[in-house]
């Protein structure tokens, strides 16, 4: 996995790319949770991951979760058709926020 | 559905750590390549293997370090799709196993979640020596 964050006043885009599974899941966090505990709106875009797995998802509900308790939000954008497969077969497609 | 090839029967070792899972992808990726079966089906199956190696991982050996390697049979046999795991972790006990709930959204037992959405059935048992579990995953092919 490699990722490329770019900010735009209190939004933080990151960019991943590649395949989110176990391996890079805490590396994934370290990218992300600063970003909501610093209060950004956190836009996570998803067009170049090709394969997430259940960690990959675990990621994505926890940085809701968190974003959520902080009062800012976290916003899947342009997400690739493999990882939206994933989500609705987690059922999360009306928790998470898509765009 | 016309699975095309009849007989598949491919077994490998992987390490048991986070790190053999792209592996694990690759070589699930590269038996089912020789199936005649849409690449929703095949990416689906990947994923499941990918899980059940990823509990062996998290929950036989708690994510601990070590040499042992974990072992992965896929065979076909008329349609008729079996997945086998076998590792020497701790005992995995089936009524231990979380189950995910369809309205819980707390990250973990998705994995299994997965696996039994995806699989027609899943099935624990002891492993015969010298592994200790062995986990079954099957899937009728030509329904």
């Amino acid at each position: 996995m490699s990722y490329k964050v770019t900010e735009e006043g209190n939004i933080s885009t990151v960019h991943l790319d590649g395949e989110i599974d176990m391996d890079v899941t805490e590396k994934a966090k370290e990218i992300i949770m600063p970003l909501i505990e610093a209060k950004k709106e956190v836009h996570l875009n998803l067009k170049e991951v090709q394969y997430m797995d259940s960690s990959g998802i675990s990621v994505l509900i926890e940085s809701h979760q968190k974003a959520t308790e902080l009062g800012t939000k976290v916003i899947l954008k342009e997400i690739s058709k493999s990882v939206l497969k994933v989500i609705m077969m987690a059922k999360l497609e009306q928790i998470l926020n898509l765009d | 559905m016309n699975v095309a090839i009849k007989s598949i029967k491919e077994q490998r070792d992987f390490v048991v750590s986070s790190s053999s899972l792209k592996q694990v992808r690759s070589f699930s990726r590269e038996v089912f390549e020789k199936v005649n079966i849409d690449q929703d089906l095949k990416d689906e199956l990947v994923l499941a293997i990918a899980e059940a190696a990823q509990n062996i991982v998290k929950h036989a050996y708690q994510g601990e370090d070590t040499d042992d390697k974990m072992e992965i049979k896929i065979s076909l046999e008329k349609g008729h799709l079996e997945i086998g795991f076998f590792d020497k972790g701790r005992p995995v006990e089936e009524k231990n196993v979380r189950h995910r709930k369809i309205d819980d959204i707390k990250p973990g037992g998705l994995g299994t979640f997965f696996i039994q959405q995806i699989m027609d059935a899943v099935v624990f048992k002891e492993g015969e020596k010298p592994w200790i579990n062995h986990l079954v995953l099957t899937k009728n092919l030509n329904s």
